[in-house]
Order: structure tokens, then sequence, then C-alpha cells
């Protein structure tokens, strides 16, 4: 390059400059998307499996699969580890969007955790009243209030329903990230991932009444997953390897 | 009269390194020399000459067993930046 130049030049490297470092997701983005597509995916998919051909009330039991999920950390941090070690720029786009999902990684802990924390103080209560057959006792033990008692049977589904909301509420949560990291580095299958998430959400809260809702959820959260991280996720492999070609 | 226009920006090179900066939030000396298709040599005669003005700070660390160099603007660099464009501006026909 030389030294000096007109004035009209000066400006043709400002605009030419700045495009080169901005809109572009980081090399090896997407395998992170696929790590956790594959995850969930594989997950709601063996759930829905379960619940459909285990018995009684063993099927529950499939909801343990999803404590396969903390696989995904260390995975995930190897991989951002590799990619920061790899990272030649980082611009500001960058490090708005690794808060973001900061943000989104940080909601969907304290809404599980914040599930499992009320379903250790259902446990014991369910016990109790079971034990004396006693609705005013179990609320006694939930809410610590010293509510009188009454001689009815427990209904055990009043108290987990509040799980029938996190599938929803994870995709609500998807669609937020998905949309906002789709829009700022200008990658479409992102941003429509978030689209689809949220149209499930719809559905999803729309059927949640239906006899099967716990099947459906998991469907639609395996839907989701390829639509919003394992099929964006493909695209960005291929982007960056027809970058590179 | 027209305003001058800043000696240390306006260079082919040292305007490149500081347009990439000011849309990043740092960039690596390789991704630099990328950009611009500069020589090594040449950049970092030309990365020293802004920071010796105030304009970017330059880190140096290793990437494994790898040295890597990184350079951010500075709020100086920002100012100057604006001010050359705001200069600019007046040498472009209405």
């Amino acid at each position: 390059m030389e030294n000096t130049f007109s004035e009209k030049e000066s400006l043709a490297v400002i605009r030419q400059m700045i495009d080169t470092a901005k809109n572009n997701l980081q090399q090896g983005m997407g395998k992170v998307f696929l790590l956790w597509g594959y995850l969930v995916a594989g997950i709601s998919l063996a759930t829905t499996i379960l619940l459909i051909i285990l018995p009684g009330d063993s099927r529950y039991y499939a909801y343990f699969l999803w404590f396969l999920m903390v696989l995904g950390g260390p995975l995930h941090y190897l991989l951002i580890r590799k990619i920061e070690r790899e990272r030649l720029v980082k611009t500001y786009i960058d490090k708005m969007m690794h808060w973001v999902w900061i943000a989104f990684t940080i909601s969907i802990l304290t809404v599980v955790i914040g599930l499992i924390l009320s379903s250790l103080f259902i446990y014991p209560a369910l016990s109790a009243a079971e034990a004396t057959n006693d609705v005013g006792q179990l609320f006694q033990w939930i809410f610590m209030s010293g509510s009188a008692g009454t001689n009815q049977p427990v209904d055990h589904f009043q108290f987990w329903f509040q799980w029938l909301f996190i599938p929803p509420f994870m995709l609500c949560l998807y669609g937020i990230a998905l949309f906002i990291t789709g829009k700022a580095y200008g990658f479409k299958p992102l941003y429509l991932g978030g689209i689809i998430c949220w149209v499930s959400v719809l559905i999803l809260l729309a059927t949640i009444h239906h006899p099967h809702v716990l099947e459906i959820q998991q469907i639609f959260l395996c839907f989701c997953a390829i639509a919003g991280y394992i099929i964006p996720g493909h695209l960005l492999n291929k982007k960056e390897s027809s970058d590179v070609a | 009269m027209l305003p001058e226009l800043d000696p240390l920006l306006h260079s082919q090179l040292r305007l490149a390194v500081i347009s990439i900066l000011i849309g990043s939030d740092e960039a690596d000396f390789v991704f630099l020399r990328k950009a611009t298709g500069a020589t090594a040599g040449n950049l970092s005669v030309q990365i020293e000459k802004l920071r010796e003005a105030g304009y970017i700070s330059v880190e140096k660390s290793f990437r494994g067993k790898m040295p890597r160099t990184t350079c951010q603007i500075t709020p100086e660099g920002v100012t100057a930046f604006e001010n050359y464009v705001e200069a600019l501006q007046n040498y472009l026909p209405k």
C-alpha cells in the first residue's frame, strides 16, 4: 500500500476495512450449534420414545435423560477454548452476542434450578399428605400457611403442572437468542430458527391440556433443535469451508 | 480554508488499520496483515507509529507457544478518527 493518497481513496479504504471486520460469525461456531442441537434433539427424541413405551408412572423416569445435558458443558468449554485460541478479530457484535448467550444460559439455569427446588418441597409434602390423606397438611408443608385440613384425595398432577411450562419457556428463550444472533450477524437460518421456536411456543401453550402433551412437547423440542441449531450449524460449517476454499 | 487532514491517519495502511479497529473490539496482527494485504515488516512499523501517537494499544501475549500481538483502538484513536472523517467531508463535493 502507498503512503499517501486522495480523499476519495481514503473513504474507500475506510469503507472496505470496516466491512472486513463486521458481521461474520466466528470460525468454529457451527460446531457449537451442532453440539447443543444434537444433544437436545437426541435427548428429546429418546424421551419421547420412553414416554410412549414405558408402562404406567415409570414413564416419567424418562425425564431423567435430561440430566445428560450437563455433558454439553465440558464439550462446549473445549470448543470455545479452541475458538478463542484461533480467533483473529473480535468485533463489538461478537462481544454483545457473547453476553446474550451468557444471559440465555443464566435464564435457563435459573428456571431449571428453581423448579428442581420447588420439587424438593413437594416430595416430603406429598409423603406427609399421603400418610394422613390430608390435603390441608399438604398445603401446610408447602406454604407453611397452617391452613385447615380436609379429607380429599391428593391430586398429584396440580403439583407437577408447573413442569409443563418448561419446554415452551425454553423454546421462548431459544427463540430470543437465535433471533438476536441471526439478525446481528445477518445469518438467515439462525433467525428463521428463532421464529420457528416462537411458533412452536404458541402451539405448545395451546396444547397444554392435550392428553398427549408430554409427547407433543418432546417432539417439538426435537423439531426446534433441528430447525434452530442443527440445520444452521451445518450451514455455518458449509459456509466456513467454502470461505476457506 | 480546508482543515488539514491528520498526517498520521492520512496514510493508506495506517488508515486501514484504524478503520478495522474502529469496528472491532480487538484484532490480531495476523488478521490485520491479511485484511490490509501489507507485509509483516511494513505493518509492524505502521502499528508502532500509531501506538506511539497513543491511537492504539498493543498487547503481546502467547497462544500456546506462538507469540500473539493484539491491537485495540484507544479513546484518543477514536477521537482522531472522528476528526479525520469530519475533516475529510470538507474535501468532498457537496
